[in-house]
């Protein structure tokens, strides 16, 4: 079968008709789809300026800023890169490095394990699955705020799980007043909020892997860890590839739990970059010096997302 | 052909290059803040930013404008905010803002971080003929920086002690006296500890340690910052910690968000008999334990010779006000002797000046209230606000649960905020 376009004159698309299927002519090739030059531009516009006012210049003026003293009421005064060297010598942000590392090693094998096994599950047969996914949806949908204040509740010394625990005969666990269980608690409210959104995607990743395959493979011989992980793991990495990048930006980017559940505390055992940012910026009144802290972050991303994009060809199927 | 082809290109740059220091330009303008004669107006209507955390706050500040209101009839002031937790966070976003309002408002004389944004009143207030004396001068201190003043007090709010009259009733314990000591103070908490009950409910970061510190004559901070080397502020410390963790008469304090007040809600839902509080909570307790049921008590001290520590809140006007001399006017009728006294029949908070005090005693207070007042603001002991309040007080609520927890020793605790400061 041969396809033609309608928009080119007759005789450009009598000529293409006749070519052979697969070699267009490369003059072909680069004309714009249809209409002059400018609608394409109508069509991008939008999205182009609210990338540049709600993204790029703030991306900008931050790193500006990381290069000054500049206050939230006083002047800016251009320092130089003494933000930058004050980092490196500055326990407090090295501190909120190591506690986001660990944040991001925990949170997001966990919450891809889960997301994969809750995913998995749902692709079974069992009634009412399509309700499960909308229930474990829900925390994605509510306000990471609103969540992390019932947890709070729940979690303080006197609250509902260390109720429960004593109810079935356990101690108390000091879960907002040590620092490990504290971060743990953190790391939880993290996985549960999110999980659900992973979930769906991977479920649908799940879902396009051909029945025939799957059948194939049984036929073969194939258990269920050898149809896992050489077929399922394969088909869904695509999905597994764009989730996985998603969590570990989201881990870096971690504020909300932090800052409503412990406040940073105990001691500064849950202070992750993000929320030391925003206290050196609105309670110290550095916003130079949280410039650099933002900028500092965005690198840090910026390499772990380029590390997965580049590692992808060694792992991710498209075909 | 080549030559029109550079010529659209560069045009071309010149076009984006347009745009994209138009739209900077744009961006620049709305983080500037406004300087017109409009700036921080909606018509003739003053715009205050304050705090506003539900129906109570609405309710006060209503009643304060509604007192500038029965002052000067020609007065119109509307207001908006966010809750206590967040409004010393926004508050220099929204100076800075093309929307930033005329008036604003500081709890606790918490001016001195914000001075760059501010209109120092001194010469408005001698162009007024505002006399200055009939305020409490111990709040004009405190909402002063560098010997300017930058904001008009209009509640002064020494800290006191709350207490739950049923519960030291049920516990056969006699309520405080003016005179009660701290030894005193610990024994009707461990009286009223019982069934899941707290005696006292301990509050986070430096207001409790300044204030014990002020009970007993010591000053907890000077114009270099909080005195964390001072042996007073650590007993201070120590004393809260052994509430919790040797007389087991308090929670212990765990992680918390800035902003929340644990204390507070432990209080008012009776859960502790005693609270150390500004009077701005007293109509907050009455309102949800029974206006009968709350008494208010001095700050207990080694000797039973107590001292106050002031905490009360003002009205400030910013630098980028389209109408400073409006502002000011609806600010000298919002604390008038007659606005306050208008608000006294609806408020409890205590008026700032000296003249209203008489109608707050008879409105909102009692014989009882007057006494503790008078103990309390007559003989305050200075208590400077540093400009690195809002960090120390992250920092002590950050780190303090370790010190409940038994990780760290108190002295352990005020290092580590004092290492965070120094960053």
């Amino acid at each position: 079968m041969t396809f033609v376009r309608l928009d080119r004159p007759e005789e450009e698309v009598a000529d293409a008709s006749v070519a052979p299927p697969g070699r267009p002519k490369g003059r072909l090739r680069r004309r714009p789809l249809g209409g002059p030059r400018w609608v394409g531009w109508a069509f991008v516009l939008p999205g182009l300026i609210g990338l540049a006012v709600f993204i790029v210049i703030p991306q900008v003026a931050s790193l500006i800023l990381g290069f000054s003293d500049s206050t939230l009421l006083g002047g800016t005064r251009f320092t130089g890169g003494e933000n930058f060297a004050r980092l490196l010598r500055d326990p407090q942000f090295i501190n909120s490095v190591i506690v986001t590392s660990i944040f991001v090693l925990v949170y997001v094998p966990a919450n891809i394990a889960i997301s994969m096994a809750m995913a998995m599950w749902l692709k079974t047969r069992i009634a009412g699955r399509n309700w499960i996914r909308v229930i474990f949806l829900i925390p994605a949908l509510s306000p990471m705020v609103a969540n992390a204040a019932v947890f709070r509740l729940l979690f303080q010394q006197d609250g509902v799980v260390n109720q429960a625990l004593a109810a079935i005969g356990l101690e108390p666990i000091p879960w907002l007043s040590d620092g490990n269980w504290a971060l743990a608690v953190v790391i939880g409210v993290s996985v549960w909020q999110s999980f659900g959104y992973n979930m769906i995607v991977l479920g649908a990743g799940l879902d396009s892997i051909s029945p025939d395959v799957i059948a194939a493979s049984r036929i073969d011989g194939a258990g269920p860890i050898r149809r896992f992980v050489s077929i399922t793991l394969p088909l869904v990495s695509p999905a597994l590839f764009f989730t996985t990048v998603l969590t570990v930006i989201g881990a870096w980017q971690t504020f909300a739990q932090a800052y409503v559940i412990t406040g940073g505390g105990p001691g500064n055992s849950t202070m992750t970059i993000m929320l030391y940012l925003y206290q050196t910026a609105f309670t110290n009144n550095q916003l130079g010096y949280a410039s650099a802290i933002a900028t500092v972050l965005f690198v840090i991303i910026a390499i772990f997302t380029l590390f997965q994009l580049w590692g992808q060809r060694k792992w991710v199927h498209y075909d | 052909m080549k030559a029109q082809w550079k010529f659209t290109r560069s045009r071309k740059r010149a076009g984006v290059s347009v745009v994209v220091v138009g739209v900077l330009a744009l961006g620049l303008a709305a983080c500037s803040g406004g300087g017109s004669e409009t700036s921080g107006l909606d018509g003739d209507t003053l715009k205050m930013y304050t705090w506003i955390g539900g129906k109570a706050d609405k309710k006060q500040w209503a009643d304060y404008v509604a007192g500038g209101v029965h002052a000067d009839p020609e007065m119109k002031v509307s207001f908006t905010g966010p809750p206590i937790g967040d409004y010393y966070t926004k508050l220099p976003t929204v100076m800075r803002s093309s929307s930033a309002p005329c008036l604003v408002t500081f709890q606790n004389g918490r001016v001195n971080q914000y001075v760059e944004g501010l209109e120092p009143l001194d010469d408005l207030a001698k162009e007024n003929n505002l006399d200055l004396s009939a305020y409490s001068s111990a709040m004009l201190e405190q909402l002063s920086v560098d010997g300017k003043l930058y904001s008009i007090p209009f509640n002064t709010g020494p800290t006191v002690v709350l207490y739950n009259k049923q519960m030291f009733k049920d516990a056969g314990v006699a309520e405080p006296t003016n005179d009660w000591t701290t030894d005193d103070f610990i024994a009707a908490a461990k009286a009223t500890t019982k069934d899941g009950v707290y005696g006292f409910a301990i509050p986070q970061a430096s207001n409790p340690i300044a204030t014990l510190m002020a009970a007993d004559g010591h000053p907890w901070a000077d114009e270099d910052g909080p005195l964390l080397d001072d042996p007073n502020f650590k007993d201070a410390l120590q004393l809260l910690v052994d509430l919790s963790n040797k007389y087991k008469v308090a929670k212990p304090l765990e992680a918390a968000a800035g902003g929340t007040f644990p204390d507070i809600d432990a209080f008012n839902t009776g859960q502790a008999a005693m609270e150390m509080q500004g009077l701005w909570d007293l109509q907050h307790a009455q309102e949800s334990l029974g206006k009968d049921n709350v008494g208010i008590a001095v700050i207990p001290s080694k000797n039973g010779a107590s001292k106050g520590f002031i905490g009360g809140s003002g009205f400030g006007i910013t630098k980028t006000c389209g109408d400073k001399q409006k502002a000011f006017e609806a600010i000298e009728a919002m604390t008038s002797k007659s606005g306050l006294e208008f608000v006294t029949k609806s408020q409890a908070s205590v008026p700032a000046r000296l003249d209203a005090l008489d109608a707050w005693s008879e409105n909102a207070g009692s014989p009882e209230f007057a006494t503790v007042i008078e103990q309390m603001t007559g003989d305050a002991t200075p208590s400077p606000v540093p400009a690195n309040q809002a960090e120390l007080d992250t920092l002590l609520t950050q780190y303090e649960v370790d010190a409940f927890s038994g990780k760290s020793t108190v002295d352990e605790v005020l290092q580590q905020v004092k290492a965070g400061l120094a960053q």
